[in-house]
């Protein structure tokens, strides 16, 4: 009896500690979020100094790996960017490209920056950009790795010896204490990822400041996940899924949602009336150009037509023109849904229509105007191809259809 | 009763600390003796602390002397056998040869590698290869390093130790006090050796001999030589190296000279 109370107790403290823990996190404020460290910063702590020796050789082998993008003008671009919005260790931080079609970016302890392809596709003008370099800035400003390093380690250790203690004090009162540790553990696991969030809310926070004083619209990081909650939910929809949202208790990040909803707040903040701020879209739009239709063709082939179809109507609020046309009818046509064929021919016909229209919208729309029959009209569409991309592959073939 | 639990206690921990090696061999491989040059690729050492809770917290200076007591071990024992060194410490430490070159056969070794572990070590053995020895290559590539550097053979090296932290033996004394009071708890573990070298023909590009050492125990404390002096690394290396077996085909053919 007694012993089932004690559990009972037990149990229930448990329970109480993992509740707390799990709350929902409080808006990190921007005006608190002061860079933990200035210029040249070197680390001396010992488990800092251990880190850094380790993420050396890791930087060393991913500069050499060959998903990396070397275009030197890009490169020049993001390095310029993360200048801007890098706070006091703008000059110390490495920005790299990666060639992956996701939406992410990554921060390592030592200040080195991977950016996914997947982000230069869905923003849609730099500040949006600057935003997410300014989240990532914000890690290694406010030493995020070493200090969820440290929790970690601080937790664990206290884990070990409760548990350990228990234990050891149990089996000398005659009380088995296994579930109770099982539940400290639990507890142990939840703080660990509470933890972690707030270190993103802090992200955040420092991101939006960073972004406002180097004069971009701080409204940027917020429309930045407008976008992904849409695309998201429509990526969901089409598999007749719906979107996780088992974030809360056991995620690593805040939720979608949340996040947008205090970088609201926080932009609101940190907006000075009165002040003009700029989007950068031109200067954006011009240094991704080179890569723009490689970086929707990755999208449109990763067959998720949900998503690649919000992206490309995402974009096109900004004005659609001839490479979005195309890419919305790619879409369509590997989609291959009832009707899609016909949806697919009318996008490469408007794709045309444009000054800026790739040679592939011509190939295409040649395809589907010989397969409806309009043979004249094909062949000045596949003419209009040759002549834009003699070099095809496919260039020998297309001028034995002509003849 | 308290005899036979010390009893008990004493030959869990006898079982639970052990050295282990493991190498396997090309049919036809004879470990290189006389006049040859060997190639040290730049060895991918770490050394840790295991904290209370068991998370192994990479120390840099205690990474940095290991891997320099090792290098002396490795040049010490490659002498005696009469082998010309060459360590690389830095990619771009072979004249001749571009960093990135080395770099891409270091990833090329690091699948290849990866490999053997899985078909020879993890236990997803592959019928296609039982019985033919070690049949592994890094093919072209590294016979073009060999025509470029002249050398005859590449050593892979790779070394982890960790060493178990105060707080992390208290731990284990409470555990095993706690046998006392019917809450046992005496193999908690952290700390230990786990280290691999990988010999490459550079004449045929192939992976002509690979060994395994794991040194370890469920108990905390117990260490098995400490890579961080020079004794401990010239352990470790003899371990790793020492003792290279010839091949299946090789050691018959000398059985029958015999």
């Amino acid at each position: 009896m007694i012993l089932s109370r004690r559990s009972m107790l037990g149990g229930g403290a448990g329970l109480a500690a993992a509740l707390t823990a799990g709350a929902a996190n409080a808006r990190v404020l921007p005006s608190a979020m002061e860079p933990l460290i200035g210029p040249n910063y070197r680390p001396t702590d010992r488990d800092e100094v251990g880190m850094w020796q380790q993420m050396a050789r890791v930087e060393e082998e991913l500069a050499g790996s060959n998903l990396l993008m070397k275009d030197p003008a890009l490169n020049d671009y993001l390095k310029r960017l993360i200048g801007k919005v890098g706070g006091p260790a703008a000059r110390d931080m490495r920005i790299y490209l990666a060639r992956i079609p996701e939406f992410n970016a990554v921060m390592f302890p030592t200040g080195f920056t991977v950016i996914f392809s997947g982000l230069l596709l869905r923003m849609r003008n730099e500040a949006q950009l600057a935003g997410v370099i300014a989240h990532e800035s914000g890690h290694f400003l406010r030493k995020h790795q070493i200090r969820q390093w440290r929790d970690m380690r601080t937790k664990s250790d206290v884990f070990a010896v409760l548990a350990m203690g228990a234990g050891v004090a149990g089996g000398a009162a005659g009380v088995y204490t296994g579930d109770l540790a099982r539940l400290a553990q639990f507890g142990t696991i939840l703080s660990l990822l509470r933890y972690n969030r707030t270190l993103e809310a802090e992200a955040d926070a420092m991101g939006v400041r960073l972004l406002a004083e180097a004069g971009y619209a701080p409204t940027a990081m917020a429309e930045t996940w407008d976008q992904l909650i849409r695309e998201l939910d429509a990526s969901a929809r089409y598999r007749r899924k719906k979107r996780r949202r088992d974030w809360s208790l056991f995620s690593t990040h805040p939720s979608p949602e949340s996040r947008m909803a205090d970088l609201r707040l926080s932009a609101r903040e940190v907006t000075v009336p009165g002040r003009v701020y700029d989007d950068g879209r031109a200067r954006y739009l011009s240094a991704i150009a080179p890569i723009r239709t490689m970086l929707l063709d990755d999208q449109v082939k990763l067959n998720d037509p949900g998503a690649s179809q919000t992206i490309v109507e995402t974009l096109a609020i900004d004005g659609w023109n001839g490479l979005l046309r195309f890419h919305e009818a790619e879409v369509w046509r590997l989609r291959n849904r009832a009707g899609d064929d016909a949806r697919a021919a009318q996008g490469y016909a408007a794709a045309v229509l444009y000054a800026d229209a790739p040679p592939d919208a011509w190939r295409w729309h040649g395809v589907m105007l010989q397969k409806a029959g309009r043979i004249a009209e094909a062949k000045a569409a596949y003419t209009r191809y040759l002549a834009m991309a003699p070099n095809a592959p496919d260039a020998p073939f297309i001028r034995q259809l002509l003849q | 009763m308290g005899r036979n639990l010390i009893a008990v206690g004493a030959a869990a921990l006898l079982l639970s600390a052990c050295v282990q090696t493991r190498q396997y061999a090309d049919v036809e491989f004879a470990p290189p003796s006389g006049d040859y040059k060997l190639l040290v690729m730049r060895p991918d050492v770490t050394v840790g602390s295991v904290t209370t809770g068991g998370m192994v917290e990479p120390r840099a200076d205690w990474t940095e002397t290991a891997r320099a007591n090792l290098l002396a071990a490795l040049r010490a024992q490659q002498a005696g056998r009469g082998g010309n060194v060459l360590i690389l410490e830095k990619r771009d430490g072979l004249p001749g040869v571009d960093a990135e070159t080395i770099a891409e056969l270091e990833r090329l070794h690091y699948a290849v590698g990866s490999s053997i572990a899985l078909h020879k070590y993890s236990g997803a053995y592959l019928p296609t290869k039982r019985g033919k020895g070690l049949d592994w290559t890094l093919g072209a590539d590294a016979v073009a390093l060999g025509r470029k550097s002249g050398m005859d053979y590449a050593l892979f090296l790779h070394a982890e130790d960790s060493f178990v932290s105060t707080g992390r033996v208290a731990l284990q004394v409470l555990g095993i006090a706690g046998c006392a009071v019917g809450f046992c708890a005496p193999n908690i573990g952290g700390g230990g050796q786990f280290a691999y070298a990988s010999l490459v023909d550079l004449r045929t590009g192939e992976v002509v001999w690979f060994n395994v050492l794991q040194t370890g125990s469920q108990v905390a404390g117990i260490k098995f030589g400490d890579i961080r002096t020079p004794d401990g690394a010239a352990v470790m290396v003899e371990r790793l190296l020492g003792r290279m077996k010839p091949g299946r085909d090789v050691a018959r053919a000398l059985k029958a000279t015999r």
